[in-house]
Parts: C-alpha cells; sequence; structure tokens
C-alpha cells in the first residue's frame, strides 16, 4: 500500500472527525429522521389498521358466543379497544366524558339466540346497541357498524358450522369451540410492475430511504476539506510535491466510503434497538448471508455514488457556502423526488417515473430489492449498476472540472 | 547550479506574457533574491521553477539536468513554500508535518528524523500539538517554512514567506532562511520587501512585467551608475553650489547632487566648509535598493 495514500486516508480521517457540523449531519441528522419519520409515518404504511377512535364493548351475555364476537371484533376492527369493567353506567360516562367515542352493548341472551330469529319462539329478538359520541363522524359510526356487523356474521356462521358441521360432513373436531382462526382475513399487497411485493413497512421504508439521504451527506465534509485545500493553496502545494490529482480523489474515496459504512450499520442498529423502544416495530435485516451481502453490496454502490457526487460537487463550487447551498439543496431535491420523504408507492404514477431519475430512488429500489422481496443478486443488478455509472461518471466530471481549472490557471 | 534560459509563459486569456524571455543564473548555496512589483511575474517564475506550470518555450535546469529529469531522479530535490498558509488549519502542527513527509513519501525513520529538524528549525516545540488554525501570523508562517524543508530540498522556492508577521517573527524567519545556504540548500527568495532582500541575498533580480530589468549581485546592483551624492546639511545648501552641482532637494535641508568626477567630492566638501555649511551625513556611489526599484520599474502604481 503506497504510504502517501495512507497519508492523505490519514488526513482526511483526522479533518472529518474534528469537523463538528459534518459528523452532525452525517451521524445525528439521519438518527432524528429515522426515529420521526417512523414514528409519524407509522399508520401511513399499514392503512386501515388503527383508527384514533377507541371502543369499548359492555358483555352483559358473558357466553363463550359473546366473548368469540368481542374477540373477532377485537381482531378485525381498525378501532382501539378499551377494555372496560363491564359496566353500561361506567362506560355511558366515559363516552360522555370523550374518554371513548363508541360502546357497543351486547344484550344478555346474545349467545342462545344467536341462530334463533326474533318471533320464531315467541320473544322478541333483544337487539344489540351502539352508543356513539355524537360527535363522532357518521362514516366512522358506520365503519364500526359494519365491522360489527361483519364480525357477527362470522360468529352466526362459526357457530352454524359448529352446530351443523356434522350433518354436512364437515370436518369438526371434537370440543371445537368458535375461536378458531378462519382463512377469512384480508392482506393488503402492493401491486407493482409484474412483481407482487409487500408494502414496506415504516421502519423497512425510513431506515434504507434515511441512510441514502446521509449517505450523501459526505458531501458537507467532502467539500469543506477540499475547498480548504483549494483556497490555502494545499492542493497546489501538494501537485509541487509531485502528488497526482487522481491520487488525491483516492485519498478521499476510502475514508468516506469507511464513514458511509459506518452509517449503514449504526442506522440499522437504530432501526433494529431504537426504533422499538419507541413503540414501532424492530427493523428485520434479511437473515442468510447470501442476502445480507447484496445488502451490503446496494449499500456500497449507495456509497460511491454520493461520495464521488460529493467531489463533483466540491469541484465544482468555489466557497463553501456554495457547496453547502448546492449540495444540500440537490440532496433535498434528490430526496424529494426519489421517494426518501414521500415513500414511492403513495405518489402518483406520473411522479414515479420522475422518482426514478433520482440516484437516491435507485438505491431505495435496490435496498427494498432485497429487503422486501429476499432479491438475488441479478435483482440488485440494474440498481448498482445505475449507481455504479453515475459514481463513475461524477468521478470523471470531477477529474474535469479539475483539470480544466488547471488549465485555466496554465 | 540553476539556469533559467529565454523562458516565456502566458496564462490563457490574457493580452500580454506572464514571462517574457527571461534568462537567470542562480549560483548553487546561497540566496536569491527575486524582486519586483505585484504583478511583476515572480509567482508565475516560481510556479514554473516548482513545476506547476509549464513554460512555452526556453530552458530550466538544474545541475544540468531539466526539472523532469531532475525531479524524475529526486522527487524531492526541488521544494515550494507557498505565499498561502498552504496546510491544514484543523490539523495540528505535528500532524501536518507528519502529513506532509508521509505525502513524500519519507520512510518512517526518515519521517521522524525530518520532522524533529524540521520542529527544531522553526522552533515550533511549544505548539506541536496545537492545531494549525490556533497559531498566530508568525507561527503559520514557521509552519509554512518547516513543511517545505521536511524533503531536505537542493532548491528552496519562497514565495513571500514574511507577509504578516511581527517584526520578531520577521527577523526570526530571515535569520533561519539565511542559515539554510550553509546547510546545503539553495534559496529562491521572492518579496517586495526591499530590506529584506538586501538584508539576506548575495544575488538579486529586478523582474517586473515578465521581464528581467536588472540581475546581479547585491554590490553591482547597488552601485550607481552616475556618481550622485546624497548629502544632509544643517543649513540651507548655498544657491551658488547648488547650481554648478545641479542639486535637488529630496528632504528637510537634504539634497542630491551631481557630481562629474570623484576627486570634485573634496573640493564639494572644501566649498560647504568656507561656507560655514556643516555636513550632517552623506552617501556617495551606492543607491539604496529602493531607489534603484523605483528607478527601474518607474514608480507607477501597479495595482
Amino acid at each position: 500500500m503506497s504510504p502517501r495514500l495512507i497519508a492523505l486516508w490519514f488526513k482526511e480521517t483526522i479533518a472529518l472527525t474534528r469537523d463538528k457540523h459534518g459528523l452532525l449531519a452525517l451521524f445525528i441528522m439521519p438518527t432524528i429522521f429515522i426515529l420521526v419519520m417512523t414514528m409519524a409515518l407509522r399508520d401511513a404504511f399499514t392503512p386501515g389498521v388503527t383508527i384514533d377512535v377507541s371502543y369499548s364493548v359492555v358483555d352483559l351475555d358473558q357466553t363463550p358466543i359473546s366473548k368469540a364476537l368481542v374477540k373477532r371484533l377485537n381482531r378485525a376492527a381498525a378501532f382501539k379497544k378499551i377494555d372496560g369493567n363491564n359496566d353500561l353506567a361506567t362506560a355511558r360516562n366515559e363516552l360522555l366524558q370523550g374518554k371513548q367515542g363508541l360502546v357497543l352493548v351486547l344484550p344478555k341472551e346474545f349467545g342462545s339466540r344467536l341462530l334463533t330469529p326474533g318471533g320464531t319462539d315467541g320473544k322478541p329478538a333483544e337487539p344489540m346497541t351502539l352508543l356513539v359520541d355524537p360527535a363522532l363522524s357518521p362514516t366512522l359510526q358506520l365503519a364500526f357498524r359494519n365491522q360489527v356487523m361483519a364480525a357477527l356474521g362470522a360468529v352466526r356462521a362459526d357457530e352454524l358450522t359448529v352446530k351443523a358441521g356434522k350433518l354436512f360432513g364437515l370436518p369438526v373436531a371434537p370440543g371445537a369451540t368458535l375461536e378458531k382462526d378462519w382463512p377469512d382475513e384480508i392482506r393488503s399487497e402492493a401491486v407493482r410492475g409484474d412483481t407482487n411485493a409487500k408494502i414496506p413497512s415504516s421502519v423497512q421504508q425510513n431506515v434504507p430511504a434515511w441512510l441514502i439521504f446521509a449517505m450523501f451527506f459526505v458531501v458537507i465534509p467532502v467539500s469543506s476539506i477540499f475547498i480548504i485545500e483549494r483556497q490555502q493553496g494545499t492542493l497546489q502545494r501538494l501537485r509541487a510535491m509531485g502528488v497526482p490529482f487522481h491520487l488525491i480523489l483516492a485519498g478521499k474515496l476510502l475514508p468516506f466510503f469507511i464513514v458511509n459504512q459506518v452509517q449503514a450499520a449504526l442506522m440499522v442498529l437504530v432501526g433494529m434497538y431504537l426504533v422499538p423502544l419507541f413503540g414501532s416495530e424492530a427493523l428485520e435485516l434479511p437473515s442468510s448471508l447470501p442476502l445480507l451481502l447484496n445488502w451490503w453490496a446496494v449499500s456500497s454502490a449507495v456509497s460511491l455514488a454520493a461520495v464521488s457526487w460529493a467531489l463533483l460537487i466540491a469541484s465544482l463550487a468555489k466557497t463553501s457556502e456554495q457547496a453547502t447551498i448546492v449540495g444540500g439543496v440537490g440532496n433535498i431535491l434528490m430526496g424529494a423526488v426519489g421517494g426518501i420523504m414521500v415513500p414511492k408507492f403513495i405518489m402518483p404514477a406520473s411522479m414515479q417515473k420522475i422518482a426514478a431519475l433520482s440516484p437516491m430512488a435507485w438505491g431505495l429500489e435496490g435496498f427494498h430489492t432485497v429487503m422486501l422481496r429476499h432479491g438475488s443478486f441479478a435483482d440488485i443488478l440494474p440498481s448498482l449498476a445505475q449507481l455504479l455509472v453515475f459514481a463513475a461518471a461524477s468521478l470523471l466530471a470531477a477529474i474535469w472540472l479539475n483539470h480544466r481549472a488547471l488549465a485555466a490557471q496554465s | 547550479m540553476l539556469q533559467i534560459k529565454n523562458i516565456s509563459y502566458r496564462y490563457r486569456d490574457t493580452p500580454s506574457p506572464a514571462l517574457s524571455g527571461v534568462s537567470l543564473d542562480v549560483p548553487a548555496g546561497g540566496i536569491y533574491g527575486l524582486l519586483g512589483p505585484n504583478g511583476a511575474g515572480k509567482t508565475t517564475l516560481i510556479s514554473a521553477l516548482a513545476g506547476l506550470l509549464t513554460v512555452t518555450n526556453g530552458q530550466i535546469t538544474l545541475h544540468g539536468q531539466t526539472l523532469t529529469e531532475i525531479r524524475r531522479e529526486n522527487p524531492r530535490a526541488i521544494a515550494l513554500v507557498p505565499q498561502d498558509y498552504a496546510f491544514y488549519p484543523m490539523l495540528t502542527v505535528a500532524e501536518n508535518l507528519r502529513f506532509f513527509g508521509g505525502v513524500l513519501g519519507l520512510s518512517r525513520a526518515e519521517l521522524k528524523t525530518q520532522t524533529d529538524s524540521a520542529i527544531a528549525f522553526a522552533r515550533l516545540e511549544q505548539v506541536v500539538g496545537k492545531r494549525a488554525e490556533q497559531l498566530s501570523g508568525g507561527l503559520r508562517r514557521r509552519l509554512n517554512l518547516a513543511i517545505g524543508l521536511l524533503g531536505k530540498p537542493q532548491l528552496l522556492l519562497l514565495d513571500e514567506p514574511t507577509v504578516g508577521v511581527d517584526p520578531q517573527s520577521r527577523h526570526f524567519l530571515l535569520d533561519s532562511i539565511a542559515a539554510l545556504p550553509a546547510a546545503g540548500t539553495t534559496v529562491i527568495y521572492t518579496s517586495h520587501y526591499m530590506e529584506e532582500i538586501e538584508a539576506i541575498c548575495q544575488k538579486i533580480a529586478i523582474v517586473d512585467q515578465g521581464q528581467v530589468l536588472a540581475e546581479g549581485t547585491l554590490t553591482d546592483i547597488l552601485r550607481s551608475p552616475v556618481p550622485l551624492l546624497d548629502i544632509g546639511l544643517e543649513q540651507p545648501l548655498p544657491e551658488a553650489i547648488a547650481q554648478r552641482y545641479s542639486a535637488t532637494l529630496i528632504g528637510e535641508q537634504k539634497y542630491r547632487l551631481n557630481l562629474p568626477l570623484t576627486v570634485t567630492l573634496q573640493n564639494l566638501l572644501d566649498e560647504l566648509d568656507s561656507e560655514g555649511c556643516r555636513v550632517r551625513n552623506l552617501n556617495f556611489g551606492q543607491h539604496d535598493l529602493e531607489q534603484v526599484f523605483m528607478r527601474l520599474t518607474n514608480r507607477s502604481l501597479r495595482d
């Protein structure tokens, strides 16, 4: 290994560790973004799972059938269930105080009359009652009512199956209960192109997204050091010492590549251990080694693209203020367009086409291919190729700009 | 040692050349002063010697070898100390020295020896652990110089190395630089501070508008081409004497007289004595560098 290159790496590393603003942008900013955005967007990624309206059930029947209904409702409902003390007066009071929005009252004999329509045995059917907060939107009331009806239908069907199963030759185990899982739940799938992929969860979207965003922020420290070198005549001194420009660039690539990998490790750890502390699900990395290597390949390609882009911006900018503005705004635009800030799957089709132009989108696509679809190396190859071509083009442009600047000088 | 023969250089998109037919002869083991107003071409010349730009015609040789050959043989033969503080402000003094030593390709042992000797040379012992950005102007200049010495160069190019320092640091820098030839380093020193050039340079060149206006030893340059006498008196110069010697007033009771022959100096002094005019000081036959410089560069403002 060339001792000159080692000296350059060493210098860059020390300079970076003393650049407080740069470190803040590289490590603290994405951590905060991941936490805040994962919390803020938690519900946007699992549509309909929870609505911020709570309900309780007052079960006056207390039979297995009424309990089955409560359980089904709880499993399917998008509303938040509050476990009350099963007392009508208390529930009514809490409704008045606005502590909950809906109270479902299951009448006595609810279970025994489940399969007996009103009037068939001479008794009227006592209906279920839904107590509602009058301020609650009628749409939500209707939605809850529909969910109760659906749950009721399912419980009735279950009961019928148990009671009439033998008659129709259905497989009914002895002592079967009403609490079995039936294949009647609906899971959402986003249809994209010719492959069906799960929608990323909030943490699956946010960790790679803000990691990519943070990686591209190496533009701040890269350009701040590079511009000092140019303005203070250090680059000229290095040239007079016979250090070729490509060696100077190589001296910057590796330290910042390592910085990017440290960022990747840190953001994954944030996703796995810090995010759950704030009540969201933990990030899960693929467990097999080939998939992990694919993940790392994407991370490396994003890093090469980010550092090369930073070197290009540093070569273009005359002052560090210019670099901060051009680099910072450029990154924000790439992030906004590329599905970092607003996930691509909720963009309209036309915007999704524009998103495909952002290098950040290529990186995110690569990460999602590995994390959500468990894609092979061949699957991530298009993303890798795009990023590497972008990196090479940026690097060549940076070298060309510096040669041009020297030619103008001479 | 260093021969510069008829070199020219023109920056792109500029009407006049920065260097035009410049020829210089820099002897080994001395300090060669390059004097000129702003924009004279000093930095261009230094850059050409440092290999930062390639001259369009002419030839530069060091010990008979071209610069390319010299660099190939010993990349550390020529070192440049730029006008700017060309080091890393966020690195400490020691880290800067280690970095530049490393970039020069010094071995571990060489790096230690050279760093230590550069620190001792520039008296940086007290600040080795301090970040360069926290140093005073004088200490920064010393660090800038110390970095230039890491590769033990045969030829050291100093581009205005004392700009912006206090008088104490300037004296220290000048004394240190004056001691370099004894250690085997030839120095080319550019400045527009006349007294610095006069103090440490054995040979000088005055350049302006890309051309060499005068080159020679300091004594040669300062020798007056016409026998002028600068004289300070305690009374005003009598009119008759003033007319005979075409005197011009150059200060308060200070005059410059034109003496056609050196022998007339005794006559003049006798005449003044007989008129009761006492002489306070006189300077005959030698100018100071500033006078020569201003005469050659025509006193016009350059910026």
